[in-house]
């Protein structure tokens, strides 16, 4: 054992991990954080893959992380810096487009010209919406109670929800519950007509799960996208100085300011148990290091039956975790460009460039680009959604040259005969054609060409199946059955071992509530001597 | 206008009468108006053919809660299937299912050991949470705005009903409920032709796959009120189709309950924002305080002028999905090439992907070019709803787009139902009379 003592390890430097460790370390606890690649950030990180061209590789915009965690952790101090990314272009089969703009006088004129019903609808629907994110923002910050135990704290925390359900009122507790269980695709068609509306604002509910826009269920991945809240504004989405990897930067730089050790290429091989309580961990290098509490911030696979024997686990919950669906379904495709995309519905430089451009152009379109992901191939023309973050921080390319990060859906991890480095090019190649029809100078811009297939996400990031959200946003997945039932407050049946991770409640996003509400937990319980 | 009546029914389905009969019972002087020439809706059984006849909506018998058949003063003779579903797998192999659960465990040890060995906890874990929303079923919808302690009551009741069906029932069935029938036979079960025959139960009458959210709640919920060891199919009154329907028809007349078949609904008349009967087809105007209608709800708003409605609520009416999918096909047989565990319900569809293909086709508003055909043979248990020696098949397939009811595109449906019986069941076709 080497000689250092610490109150608690964190396995994993994702920025879950990373938060957890920055609220442990406010409470005075000795924190030491664990991260197995040379940065951190686990898939919210910035990295120069080609020379001069800096990329974030995986997860690319932020609107979900936790005011409070901004507050708390004093994050703008230590770099946290967003900058708006104000409208999305929706480039249509017809040659024309669908803008939504910052401005909501300009935004009404746009949809105006596609359909005057849609542009009135869309005022009342931007209000509902962002009533349904308040109404599900006091349970983000809730530790959820088990609605089968009998503990006081749990029935308190069962009254506490049925309290809120009861004071939304009526109308809203039936938005709720129908966005809780339709498919997006349902949702919107109950408010809108124009095709390509309905698919840009339902492809919120498919990323990072195995569903297309009439999935029911649907629905609730697209409320999740509107909980986003930067500067008290909802459904922001915002784009860090520097990449993503900033974020997890100016996180790790608070934790430290807290006195948290942060150790990179440290990769944990095993928690060490000894009579049913985690002492510390032993790493891949063969040290071991001990410590009271062990974190995982990794994802419930790896957490339950990687990182410790299943066998000092209960059958219920060994049986619950293989059970629980990751399912990965995107990929990333990053591009080094030698200028700027000549979009044929706008063609030359615009503002349409520092925004979103969403190659969603109907319904039909998405669920097709499911169908061939549910027989096992990846979507021949899939759904993207792409930004050009150089047009916002001109830092993250050479001078007149730009990056393109591509989000791309769909991506099956267990592809039709596995995935090749073959396979992997048709992927990219699939991506660039499908740019091609709507930005057709785009093939002569490449440089360099980035592309990640899901099972690339798992094995550089650790994701099991490369699911972004470690494990899909499915009803019977979340709340008080994230990751399983009896085992979502954040702690494990190992005595001092907790996990941290998007796998627990509420899940995924850059958002950290799962690593705040988690380090606040074991705070609380320690405290009370457990 | 005089009020001869307390009370209209409109819609002699098997609502329509068990509603004017408890009405009558309880004194109220009912009138119950049906469009069409008898009582009993899609229960009733009607002839197709010279001299076969079948009730062609439900492969299933349905439900008919106890707090119903009581109070009614009923006491059906329910009697369920032996086999409860079976699946044809082509080249003349099946996996028949049967509800006793030692027989069920038996037939399905020929497909996969491992199966075998979860089918009881399975089916066991299925009937508690069906049994839960059965007594879920019988409570009034709550109202979550409500403060009166009568209306919070009921909620009290599920709460309790639910945590008495101890921590891993419980979490079981807010896990379930949301889930894919898919990801359900997946956590399961490996064997491909158990898994379809589950699969299929989780999208009858839907527009969804077996991969789409929900699915398993519909599975569940055609289990409310089945035996033990079911996976499909519902206990059926053992006299045949139509007593069920007769039976409650005579506990409504001996109530005095007026019945009128043959006579259309034109109009619910409201007056000073109060209803104030029915105008009918034929002109006639009936009064009566109070109106009931079994129609669906945009059918039943569209017989009231929208001046009398709030515009927020006929807009919610109008979201309400209706959105059907399957087309039913009546066969009047010769006979039948091998009826061996053919008495459930029976599924063509031999895989869950054949099963989501299917269901493609639906979403572009489309007619699956290979639908999935499910089949029951009312006659294995009623012979005499045809002549001596022959049969009745009724066949549901899906998914046939309700835009393509009356259209060109119908055309066509009918043969690929009959070609996808053929395939499932060699010597289908050519016994078709």
């Amino acid at each position: 054992m080497s000689a250092a003592r610490y109150d608690a390890i964190i396995i994993g430097g994702g920025h879950n991990g990373l938060v957890a460790a920055a609220y442990l370390a406010r409470a005075g606890r000795k924190v030491l954080v664990l991260e197995k690649r040379p940065v951190v950030g686990g898939a919210a990180v910035t990295e120069e893959i080609f020379p001069g061209f800096k990329f974030s590789v995986f997860s690319y915009v932020v609107s979900l992380l936790r005011p409070e965690i901004i507050r708390d952790l004093d994050l703008p101090r230590h770099g946290l810096q967003i900058l708006p990314l104000e409208s999305t272009v929706t480039p249509l089969d017809n040659g024309d487009y669908l803008g939504s703009w910052a401005d909501p006088d300009e935004n009404r004129r746009e949809l105006s010209r596609h359909s005057p019903r849609d542009a009135e609808a869309m005022i009342q629907f931007g209000r509902l919406m962002q009533h349904m994110a308040l109404a599900v923002k006091p349970i983000l910050g809730m530790v959820p109670p088990d609605p089968a135990s009998l503990a006081p704290s749990d029935l308190a925390g069962l009254l506490k929800l049925g309290t809120h359900f009861r004071s939304l009122g009526a109308e809203r507790f039936h938005a709720l519950f129908k966005l809780m269980t339709m498919s997006s695709a349902d949702y919107l068609d109950e408010w809108f007509e124009f095709d390509a509306l309905k698919a840009t604002k339902s492809a919120s509910g498919i990323i990072g799960t195995f569903l297309g826009p009439r999935s029911p269920g649907s629905a609730y991945v697209l409320l999740h996208h509107y909980m986003g809240e930067i500067d008290g504004a909802f459904r922001a989405w915002g784009f860090q100085k520097g990449g993503t990897g900033a974020i997890s930067n100016s996180i790790a730089s608070a934790a430290r300011a807290f006195g948290a050790e942060i150790r990179t290429d440290a990769g944990v091989e095993k928690v060490i148990v000894k009579d049913g309580r985690a002492t510390g961990v032993a790493l891949s290098s063969g040290d071991e290091i001990s410590a009271p509490l062990v974190v995982s911030c990794l994802d419930p696979r790896r957490t339950f039956t990687q990182l410790v024997d299943t066998k000092d686990l209960p059958d219920d919950l060994v049986e619950g975790v293989r059970r629980y669906k990751f399912r990965g379904s995107s990929g990333k495709v990053n591009l080094a460009l030698d200028g700027l995309p000549d979009l044929t519905c706008l063609p030359g430089y615009g503002p349409h460039l520092r925004g979103a451009i969403s190659i969603s152009p109907s319904l039909s379109y998405l669920e097709r680009a499911y169908d061939d992901a549910k027989y096992g191939e990846f979507s021949r023309h899939p759904y993207m959604d792409i930004v050009i973050p150089s047009m916002i921080d001109p830092q993250m390319a050479p001078p007149g040259k730009h990056v393109m990060s591509i989000f791309v859906q769909y991506a099956p991890y267990h592809l039709n005969g596995g995935w090749t480095d073959a396979k992997r090019d048709a992927f990219g190649d699939a991506v660039v054609d499908t740019l091609a029809q709507y930005a057709p100078n785009i093939k002569k811009l490449i440089l360099h060409r980035q592309v990640l297939t899901p099972l690339d996400i798992e094995r550089i990031t650790g994701l099991s199946e490369g699911n972004i959200f470690q494990g899909e946003l499915a009803l019977h997945q979340l709340f008080f059955l994230r990751p399983v039932p009896e085992w979502a407050k954040y702690n494990t049946p190992i005595k001092g071992y907790w996990q941290c991770g998007a796998g627990t409640h509420p899940g995924g996003g850059i958002m950290g509530a799962s690593g705040r509400l988690a380090a606040l937990e074991m705070l609380h319980r320690t405290r009370a001597g457990s | 206008m005089g009020s001869a009546f307390d009370a209209i029914v409109i819609g002699a389905g098997l609502n329509g009468l068990v509603a004017s009969a408890a009405l009558g019972r309880a004194g109220l002087r009912v009138l119950l108006l049906e469009r069409g020439p008898a009582t009993g809706g899609e229960a009733r059984a009607m002839q197709f053919a010279e001299g076969f006849r079948a009730s062609p909506l439900s492969l299933d018998a349905g439900w008919l809660p106890p707090v119903v058949a009581r109070g009614l003063g009923l006491r059906p003779d329910l009697v369920a299937s032996e086999t409860s579903a079976a699946v044809l797998l082509g080249n003349g192999q099946r996996l028949a299912v049967a509800r006793d659960v030692a027989r069920a465990t038996q037939a399905i040890a020929a497909h996969s050991a491992r199966d075998a060995e979860r089918w009881p906890g399975f089916v066991t874990k299925l009937g508690k949470i069906a049994g839960f929303l059965e007594s879920l079923y019988q409570l009034p919808p709550p109202d979550i705005d409500t403060t009166s302690l009568s209306e919070l009551f009921p909620l009290v009741g599920v709460a309790r009903k639910m945590r008495g069906l101890g921590r891993e029932d419980m979490t079981d069935l807010l896990r379930i409920l949301p889930m894919a029938v898919q990801e359900l036979v997946d956590d399961t079960f490996e064997s491909e032709a158990l898994k379809a025959l589950i699969a299929a139960g989780g999208v009858q009458d839907i527009r969804q796959g077996p991969r789409s959210g929900g699915t398993s709640f519909v599975l569940l919920h055609h289990l409310v009120g089945a035996t033990e060891g079911s996976i499909r199919g519902r206990p059926a009154v053992k006299q045949g189709p139509n007593v069920l329907a007769n039976a409650i028809e005579d506990v409504a007349r001996a109530a005095k309950v007026s019945i009128r078949t043959g006579t259309d609904v034109a109009e619910i008349v409201v007056r000073d924002d109060r209803v104030a009967g029915v105008a009918l087809a034929s002109g006639e105007e009936i009064g009566a305080p109070v109106v009931l209608s079994t129609l669906d709800p945009v059918s039943t708003i569209r017989k009231v002028d929208p001046v009398w409605l709030d515009p927020e609520f006929l807009h919610a009416v109008q979201k309400i999905k209706f959105r059907g999918i399957r087309a039913t096909a009546l066969f009047a047989m010769d006979g039948l090439p091998d009826t061996t565990g053919l008495d459930g319900v029976v599924s063509c569809t031999p895989t869950t992907v054949a099963l989501e293909k299917a269901y493609d086709a639906a979403k572009y508003g489309e007619n699956s070019e290979r639908p999935h055909v499910e089949f029951s043979v009312p006659t294995l248990r009623w012979p005499d709803l045809a002549p001596a020696g022959k049969h009745v098949v009724v066949a549901h397939a899906q998914y046939v787009s309700d835009k393509s009811v009356g259209s060109d595109k119908s055309d066509g449906v009918a043969d690929r139902i009959t070609k996808t019986l053929e395939e499932a069941l060699p010597g289908f076709a050519s016994r078709v009379r």
